[in-house]
C-alpha cells in the first residue's frame, strides 16, 4: 500500500532538544532493524545544548539515486526513496556524499546503504513513523497539512531548498515562521555568508550576559 | 550484619549492572506478538501511555498508544527502550542470601525459608529493641495499591512508626508548600491548559530531560503567542530556545520569586479582587518582600536587573499564565519557602483555577503523585490524610479493623532514619523500590549505617547497589508483572496493566509483604487476592478524606483514559482542574474553591535564607547534580539498558571554559570534585552552558562516580527534603585517572 | 535529468547484445565440433539461452552507459590495472572473491537466515549452470571408456580428459550433481520464503514479480528436475515426457527471465569488487577536505568523479560566487548541520521570540 497522500513529515529543527527518542525509536523500527537512520548531532556541545536530527527528506528528484552506479535506490510512486535494494547495492557511497541533505548512512560491514525509508513497514500501513511518532518535542511530526495548520499557527512549511544553483524539493516540509518572507532555504548561503548571524546562537550572551558571578578565587594547590 | 559480603568489584561480576540489547525474538522482525499490552512508562511521572509486545511471558517490544491524550504516541528514550528491562541476565529469579564465601557473595535460597528468616530476624528485633527499631523505605515507583499496603504493613503488621519513602527526595517541598498555600498537594490543573496560556514560567525544570514529552506542550504554547521563561543555572535544551532566560545562582530561587512580586506591587500588576475574596495574608507579605528591590534581586540571585525586569513585567501583564518547577527549586535546606514563593507568585497574580490558567511541581517518579497520598509518608493515612490527626486516625483504623489506638504516631523522614540507624534506634530495615546508597546526600554516610544494621532485607528486581548490603534479598517483580494505579504529574489516575508474569520465584510486591505479614503472624488486613481488593480497600480508606479515590474504580479510569483525583463518587467525573470558582470540596464544604476551612488560599512570607554551604576559599565552587534524558534516578534499571547506557555511558563534569581556563582544565580531562564530605574524580564536559561559579554532575550513578558522595545532608526543616541542588566543592585537575576507570565498565 | 540520447545508448546495447549472441553461439558450434556431440533434444534450452545472452549483454551495456555506472566501470580497471598496484591488486582481487563472491560474508552479516539462503541458492545455482550449461552446448559429453560398460571418460569440448567408474566415488559426485545442487537450492529457497513471508521489513516492500518469481522459478526447475530423476530410477519412467517438457518449461522460463529481474544482479554484483578497488586507491590517494569544517570526508578522486558524475546527469550543484564552486566540496555533516543553522537563524530573527 502506498503512503497516505494526505500525509507529510514536517520537520522544525528548531524545536529539537536532543533527547535521542527518534534515535532509539528509529532502531525499533521493522524495516530497520536494530540500526538507527536518523541522524541526531550537536552543533557544538561546547558552545550549546543545540542538536539537530535529520532524517531523510525524500527529494522529488533524489540525487542519491541518480548518482547510484548500481540502480539500488528507487523512489516509489508515493514519493519515499526507499533504502538501497540489498541485492544491488555495492556500498561506493557515492549516495552517501552527494546527497545534499547528507541522509544515506553506510554499514561498510554489511556492505549496504541504509536510509530513512519514513518507517515504510509502519507509514504504508496508515501509521506515523516511530521518530515522529515518539519524538516529545515533535521537531518531527507527521500529518496532514490540516492538522499542522491548527498545531502551528506562526509556522509555515516549505519544502524548496537551494544549493548553489540547484534547486530541490522534497517531499518533506520544513517550518520556518509563518510570517517571514522566505519562500526556500538557501543552504550554500546562509553556510558563508559573513552578514548572517554568527553560526552558533548567543549562547555566550544568553550566559555571559545574563549572569553576574564572581569567579571563584582557585587556590592553585 | 549488612555489610557487603564481598568487595563490589566481585559483586558487579555476578549481579551486574550489566547491559541488555534488542537480540533474539527482540530483533526476529518476523516475529508475530502474541498480543499488545497497553499500559504506561515504568519510568517518570509523566507517565506516557505506551504498548507493550508480548510474546511467550516475555516483552520484545514496544509499539506506540496513540490514542492515550496525554502523550499521544510521543516517548522519550527511556519509554522506547524500557521494555529491555524484562528477561535480563541480572534479573533475581530466586530469593538471595547474604554468603561471603559464594561467588558473587550471595547464595539462592528457597523463597519461603526466606520470608521465614526475614520475619524471625524481625521477631528477634522487636522483641529485643521494641516494634520501633524495624524500619521500613518505601519507594514511589511502586503502584498506589503497593504504596498503600506498605504504610499498613507498617503501620498494623510491624506496628512501627518508621516507615518513609524515597519520595522524600523528590516532590516533598512542593508538596509541603502546596499544603500550606492550597490546602491540598496535586498539580493544579492538566497539562492541557499550558497550551494557550500566555507567559509559561519554568523555574528549576530541565524539561527536555527529565519530563521530555512536557516539551510539545512548551512549544504548543509558543505556537500559540506564549512566552516562555526559563530559570535555570544552566542554558538547558528548552532555555536555549525560550524567550527569556534567568540563569540563576543555585539556592537563590526564592529571591528572585520575592523580587518578582515586589515588582508586581510596585506596578500594580496584582488581581485585587481576587487577592480579596480568595486569599489572606497578602498584606504581610507584601511588607516582606518590600526590601527585594530590583538591584538586591539581581545581587542575590546573580541574574542580571534587566532580565529580572523583563520577566516581571511579562508575568505581570499576562492574562493567563502556566508556572512549573520541580526538583531544581525543591531540592534545598529552603526548599519549601521557595515552592511558597512561586506560590505567592501566582496568587498575587489571580491566575488560577481557570483554564490556561495554571500551576504545577512537575512530579519525578512513576508515581510521585499517587505515591505520596496514600501513607507510606512517615506523617500520612491514606488519602492523604494525617497521622496525627484523631479523626483521620479513626477513620482509617475502622476501614483496617484495629483500633485507632493501636497504630503508631508519626515517625521520621527517610534521612532521619539513618540516624537512627547510627544512634542504635533502628536495627532492622525493610527496604522496597528504594536505592538510598544512590540516591540519599552524602553517600559515604549512608554506606557506614547501612554496614552498622542488625538485618536488612531488600525486596527489588535487580540487586540494586543498596541491595548488596543485604542479609536477604527477595525477588520481587517489575512494573509490567503487576497491575494497579499510579497517579501521572496532572493527577490523573491511570491503570498500569500487567504483560507477562514474574519469572522463577520472582513474586509481585504485594504478594511477598503478605507473606511477610503471614510469617510474622499477623496476617489480619493482608489476605488480598489481587490489587483490585487492594485498590477498593483504598478507595474506602481515602473516602472523605482530601484525595478522595471513592469514585474511582479501574473500569472508569479504562473508559475515560484515566480518572482525576479528587472522586468521591462513583457518577463523579473527576476533578481536571482544582480551584475553580465554585468548586465544592470536603474541607471548605462550599466556603471556597481552596481546601481550608474558609475556602480561601494562604500567602506565606517566603524569607530568603543562603544555602545551608556557602562557597568560601576552600571549597569556592557550588556544586549542583541533575538528571540526564537516558538514566533515570539512581540507575537500577536504566544502567542496565545498552542503549541507553550508550547514550551518555558516564557522569562527567560540567564547567565553564572561563573557571576551567583558571583550573587548567581540558575538557575530557580527569577532573576531582571534593566536598568536605567526599569526592569524586569524573571527566570534565567544558560548556558554555553553565554559570561560570558552578560546577553539574548528574547522579545516576554509583560507588565512586556517585555525586552523591559530595552532596550534603542537610534538609529543608519543614519537607526534610535533603539540598541536592547546591553545596561547596573544591575542583581540580586530577593527578591520574582514577582506579575505577580500569575496573569498571560504564554503566558499573 | 533526463532525457538522453537514447538512440546512440540503445544501439551500442542492441550492437553488444547481438556480438555477445554470436559469440556464444559460435562457442556452441566450435565447442560441440560443429554440433556432432550437440543433443537435438536440448535445442530449447539452447535458443533460451541465446535469447538470454542478447537480452543481458543488452541491458548489461545499457547499465554500463550511465554516468555513474561508466565512471565506476571506468576508474574501477584503471585503478586494478595501475602497474604499481597490479601485484597487490591481484592478491587482494583473490582474497576478495573469496570471501564476498564464495563465502558471501557481507550478506551473512545482515542476517545470518539472509545469509544462509543466499548462500544455498549460489552455490546450487553455480554448481547446476556449471553442469548443464557445457552439457546443453555440447562442450562436455561422456563416453563409455574401454570395452567394458562400468567406466566412463568425459569429453570437454571434444578432447578427451578423465575417466572414472559409475560406482566410484567421483561418479557418484559427477553424475547425480543436478540432485545436489536442487539440494542446495530447494532448502535455500524456503529459507527465503520463509522470511520474505514472515519478516514485516520485507512484507511492505517487495513484489511478486522482483521478488517472489526468480524463488518460485528456481523452486519450479529444482522440483521438477528431482522428479525426472525420481521418475527414471524408482518409477520406471512414469509421466517422464510429461515431467521432461515441464522441467524445460521451467528452466526456459527462467533462461528468459534472466535479463529482466532480480536475477540480473548476478551480472552486477562483480561491480562490489570494482567499488573496492576504488576505494582502496581513494584512501592511499589524496583526501578532500571539507570547504566548511576542512576535515577530510572521502578521497579527492571520488568528490571530482561525483561532481563529474552530477554534471553529467544535469545537477547543478555548482556554487558561483562562493568560497567553494561546488556543493559537493561540503562534508555530509556540514550540509546537515547548515539546513538545521539556516533554519534555526530563520527563527532566532523572528520578531516575537525577541525580549
Amino acid at each position: 500500500m502506498p503512503v497516505p497522500a494526505d500525509h507529510f513529515f514536517f520537520i522544525d529543527p528548531h524545536r529539537c532538544i536532543g533527547c535521542e527518542a527518534c534515535v532509539q525509536a528509529c532502531t525499533e523500527c521493522d524495516t530497520h532493524k536494530g540500526h538507527s537512520m536518523i541522524h541526531l548531532e550537536y552543533v557544538d556541545r561546547h558552545e550549546s545544548p543545540q542538536t539537530f536530527p535529520v532524517v531523510c527528506m525524500h527529494c522529488d528528484s533524489p540525487t542519491c539515486a541518480e548518482v547510484c552506479p548500481a540502480d539500488a535506490i528507487k523512489r516509489t510512486d508515493d514519493g519515499v526513496v526507499q533504502s538501497a535494494r540489498k541485492p544491488r547495492c555495492i556500498a561506493c557511497n557515492n549516495c552517501v556524499l552527494a546527497c545534499p541533505f547528507g541522509v544515506p548512512k553506510m554499514h561498510t560491514g554489511m556492505e549496504l546503504m541504509m536510509k530513512c525509508d519514513m518507517c515504510y513497514d509502519r507509514s504504508s500501513e496508515g501509521k506515523r513513523p516511530m521518530c515522529a511518532t515518539v519524538c516529545p518535542s515533535q521537531a518531527l511530526f507527521y500529518g496532514t497539512r490540516e492538522q499542522i495548520e491548527q498545531l502551528r499557527p506562526r509556522s509555515r512549511p516549505i519544502n524548496e531548498f537551494h544549493f548553489g544553483q540547484q534547486t530541490i524539493h522534497t517531499k518533506v516540509r520544513m517550518m520556518v515562521p509563518r510570517e517571514s518572507a522566505v519562500t526556500h532555504l538557501d543552504v550554500m548561503d546562509s553556510m558563508f555568508d559573513a552578514d548572517a548571524p554568527p553560526e552558533i546562537d548567543n549562547t555566550d550572551d544568553l550566559m555571559l550576559a545574563g549572569a553576574t558571578f564572581k569567579l571563584p578565587v582557585v587556590s592553585q594547590r | 550484619m549488612a555489610q557487603q559480603p564481598i568487595a563490589t568489584l566481585d559483586i558487579i561480576q555476578h549481579f551486574g549492572p550489566h547491559l541488555a540489547y534488542s537480540d533474539g525474538a527482540r530483533l526476529d522482525r518476523g516475529l508475530d506478538p502474541d498480543r499488545l499490552v497497553k499500559t504506561h512508562c515504568c519510568f517518570c511521572g509523566q507517565q506516557c501511555g505506551l504498548q507493550l509486545k508480548v510474546k511467550d511471558n516475555e516483552v520484545i517490544g514496544f509499539e506506540p498508544w496513540d490514542e492515550f491524550p496525554f502523550n499521544q504516541g510521543m516517548l522519550c528514550p527511556k519509554g522506547v527502550k524500557r521494555y529491555l528491562q524484562g528477561a535480563h541476565p541480572d534479573r533475581l529469579v530466586s530469593a538471595q542470601e547474604r554468603a561471603p564465601h559464594a561467588p558473587g557473595g550471595f547464595a539462592p535460597l528457597a523463597y519461603d525459608a526466606a520470608i521465614e528468616r526475614t520475619a524471625a530476624a524481625i521477631h528477634r528485633i522487636q522483641q529485643a529493641h521494641g516494634n520501633g527499631a524495624v524500619g521500613v523505605l518505601s519507594g514511589a515507583s511502586l503502584t498506589t495499591e503497593k504504596a498503600y499496603l506498605m504504610g499498613k504493613f507498617a503501620r498494623v503488621c510491624l506496628k512501627t512508626p518508621y516507615i518513609d519513602y524515597n519520595g522524600r527526595l523528590c516532590m516533598v517541598s512542593a508538596g509541603v508548600g502546596n499544603k500550606k498555600a492550597f490546602g491540598i498537594d496535586r498539580a493544579a490543573n492538566p497539562w492541557s491548559d499550558i497550551i494557550g496560556a500566555e507567559v509559561v514560567w519554568i523555574s528549576g525544570a530541565n524539561i527536555a530531560e527529565c519530563a521530555p514529552i512536557t516539551t510539545n506542550y512548551v512549544w504548543q504554547a509558543r505556537e500559540q503567542g506564549a512566552k516562555i521563561i526559563v530559570v535555570d543555572p544552566r542554558i538547558t535544551p528548552l532555555a536555549r530556545t525560550c524567550d527569556l532566560f534567568l540563569p540563576v545562582k543555585p539556592g537563590r530561587d526564592i529571591a528572585l520569586f520575592n523580587g518578582i512580586l515586589q515588582q508586581m506591587i510596585e506596578h500594580d500588576w496584582l488581581d485585587h479582587a481576587f487577592i480579596a475574596e480568595q486569599t489572606v495574608g497578602f498584606d504581610a507579605l507584601a511588607e516582606a518582600v518590600r526590601e527585594w528591590t530590583l538591584p538586591r534581586t539581581a545581587e542575590v540571585t546573580g541574574i542580571a536587573e534587566r532580565l529580572i525586569r523583563q520577566a516581571a513585567e511579562w508575568w505581570g501583564l499576562a492574562k493567563s499564565s502556566f508556572l512549573m518547577h520541580a526538583r531544581g527549586i525543591e531540592h534545598h535546606s529552603h526548599g519549601v519557602q521557595n515552592v511558597l514563593g512561586a506560590i505567592n507568585m501566582v496568587l498575587a497574580s489571580g491566575r488560577i483555577g481557570r483554564k490556561n490558567c495554571g500551576y504545577a511541581t512537575i512530579t519525578g517518579q512513576a508515581n510521585g503523585q499517587g505515591g505520596r497520598e496514600h501513607g507510606q509518608k512517615c506523617d500520612q493515612l491514606p488519602g492523604a490524610r494525617d497521622l496525627a490527626n484523631p479523626e483521620h486516625r479513626a477513620h482509617v483504623a475502622k476501614v483496617w479493623d484495629v483500633s485507632p489506638d493501636d497504630l503508631p504516631q508519626p515517625g521520621v523522614d527517610a534521612y532521619e532514619m539513618f540516624r537512627k540507624i547510627e544512634r542504635g534506634e533502628i536495627r532492622g530495615l525493610l527496604s522496597i523500590c528504594f536505592n538510598p546508597l544512590v540516591s540519599l546526600p552524602d553517600s559515604n554516610y549512608v554506606a557506614r549505617m547501612l554496614d552498622k544494621l542488625d538485618f536488612y532485607v531488600a525486596i527489588d528486581f535487580f540487586l540494586n547497589d543498596t541491595a548488596r548490603h543485604a542479609d536477604i534479598v527477595l525477588p520481587g517483580s517489575l512494573q509490567e508483572e503487576d497491575e494497579g494505579v499510579v497517579a501521572q504529574v496532572e493527577g490523573r489516575v491511570i491503570k498500569i496493566n500487567k504483560a507477562v508474569d514474574p519469572p522463577g520465584d520472582a513474586r509481585q510486591d504485594w504478594k511477598i509483604i503478605q507473606d511477610l505479614a503471614k510469617a510474622l503472624g499477623r496476617p489480619h488486613g493482608f489476605t488480598f487476592h489481587n490489587p483490585r481488593e487492594i485498590f477498593d480497600e483504598l478507595r474506602r480508606a481515602s473516602q472523605g478524606g482530601v484525595a478522595d479515590y471513592y469514585g474511582i474504580t479501574w473500569e472508569k479510569i479504562e473508559q475515560n483514559y484515566g480518572v482525576f483525583w479528587p472522586c468521591p463518587t462513583e457518577d463523579h467525573p473527576g476533578t481536571p482542574r482544582l480551584f475553580e470558582r465554585g468548586s465544592h470540596n470536603p474541607i471548605a464544604n462550599g466556603a471556597g474553591p481552596f481546601y481550608f476551612p474558609d475556602g480561601k488560599a494562604r500567602f506565606h512570607v517566603a524569607p530568603y535564607s543562603p544555602p545551608t554551604e556557602e562557597t568560601d576559599a576552600e571549597y569556592p565552587v557550588i556544586f549542583t547534580t541533575g538528571r540526564v534524558v537516558s538514566q533515570f534516578l539512581s540507575g537500577t534499571q536504566t544502567r542496565r539498558i545498552g542503549p541507553l547506557v550508550e547514550q551518555y555511558p558516564e557522569p562527567r563534569v560540567e564547567i565553564h571554559p572561563q573557571l576551567a581556563a583558571q583550573l587548567e582544565i581540558n575538557d575530557g580531562d580527569w577532573t576531582t570534585v571534593t566536598s568536605r564530605r567526599g569526592e569524586i574524580t569524573l571527566r570534565a564536559q567544558v560548556v558554555k552552558t553553565i554559570r561560570p561559579d558552578t560546577v553539574f554532575v548528574p547522579y545516576h550513578w554509583a560507588g565512586p562516580k556517585s555525586a552523591n558522595r559530595v552532596t550534603i545532608a542537610a534538609q529543608d526543616p519543614l519537607s526534610k527534603i535533603p539540598e541536592y541542588k547546591v553545596c561547596a566543592v573544591r575542583v581540580a585537575k586530577a593527578a591520574a585517572p582514577p582506579d575505577y576507570a580500569a575496573q569498571l565498565e560504564p554503566q558499573q | 535529468m533526463k532525457p538522453r540520447a537514447l538512440s546512440h545508448e540503445t544501439l551500442i546495447a542492441a550492437l553488444s547484445g547481438i556480438a555477445a549472441t554470436l559469440l556464444v553461439g559460435i562457442a556452441i558450434l566450435i565447442g560441440s565440433r560443429r554440433l556432432s556431440h550437440f543433443d537435438a533434444a536440448l535445442v530449447g534450452y539452447t535458443f533460451a539461452t541465446l535469447f538470454a545472452t542478447f537480452g543481458i549483454a543488452y541491458r548489461f551495456v545499457m547499465w554500463l552507459q550511465r554516468p555513474p555506472t561508466a565512471m565506476y566501470w571506468k576508474r574501477g580497471w584503471q585503478v586494478f590495472l595501475r602497474p604499481q598496484s597490479l601485484g597487490r591488486n591481484f592478491v587482494l582481487w583473490v582474497r576478495r572473491m573469496v570471501s564476498v563472491f564464495f563465502a558471501n560474508s557481507f550478506i551473512w552479516r545482515r542476517g545470518w537466515i539472509r545469509g544462509a539462503a543466499h548462500w544455498l541458492i549460489m552455490w546450487g545455482c553455480i554448481l547446476a549452470s556449471a553442469i548443464t550449461f557445457p552439457l546443453v552446448f555440447g562442450w562436455i559429453h561422456f563416453e563409455f571408456d574401454g570395452d567394458g560398460f562400468d567406466r566412463y571418460r568425459a569429453f570437454f569440448f571434444g578432447f578427451p580428459t578423465v575417466a572414472f567408474g559409475i560406482e566410484s566415488l567421483l561418479g557418484f559426485l559427477i553424475f547425480p550433481g543436478l540432485v545436489w545442487a536442487s539440494f542446495l537450492v530447494i532448502p535455500g529457497v524456503m529459507l527465503a520464503m520463509r522470511r520474505r513471508m514472515r519478516s514485516r521489513d520485507t512484507l511492505v516492500l517487495q513484489s511478486f514479480g522482483e521478488d517472489f518469481l526468480p524463488l518460485l522459478l528456481l523452486f519450479a526447475v529444482s522440483v521438477t528436475g528431482l522428479m525426472l530423476v525420481v521418475s527414471y530410477e524408482w518409477m520406471r519412467g512414469y509421466a517422464y515426457e510429461f515431467l521432461a517438457i515441464t522441467h524445460a518449461v521451467t528452466v526456459i522460463f527462467t533462461l528468459l527471465w534472466l535479463p529482466f529481474g532480480k536475477l540480473f544482479h548476478i551480472f552486477q554484483r562483480p561491480a562490489q569488487l570494482g567499488v573496492l578497488f576504488y576505494k582502496d586507491a581513494g584512501a592511499r590517494g589524496e583526501q578532500a577536505l571539507c570547504a566548511r569544517c576542512q576535515t577530510p570526508y572521502a578521497s579527492r578522486m571520488h568528490i571530482e568523479d561525483l561532481i563529474e558524475v552530477e554534471r553529467q546527469l544535469g545537477y547543478r550543484y555548482d556554487v558561483p560566487h562562493g568560497p567553494t564552486d561546488h556543493y559537493q566540496r561540503i562534508c555530509p555533516r556540514c550540509r546537515r548541520l547548515s539546513l538545521a543553522l539556516a533554519q534555526d537563524h530563520l527563527w532566532r530573527a523572528s520578531p516575537t521570540t525577541e525580549p
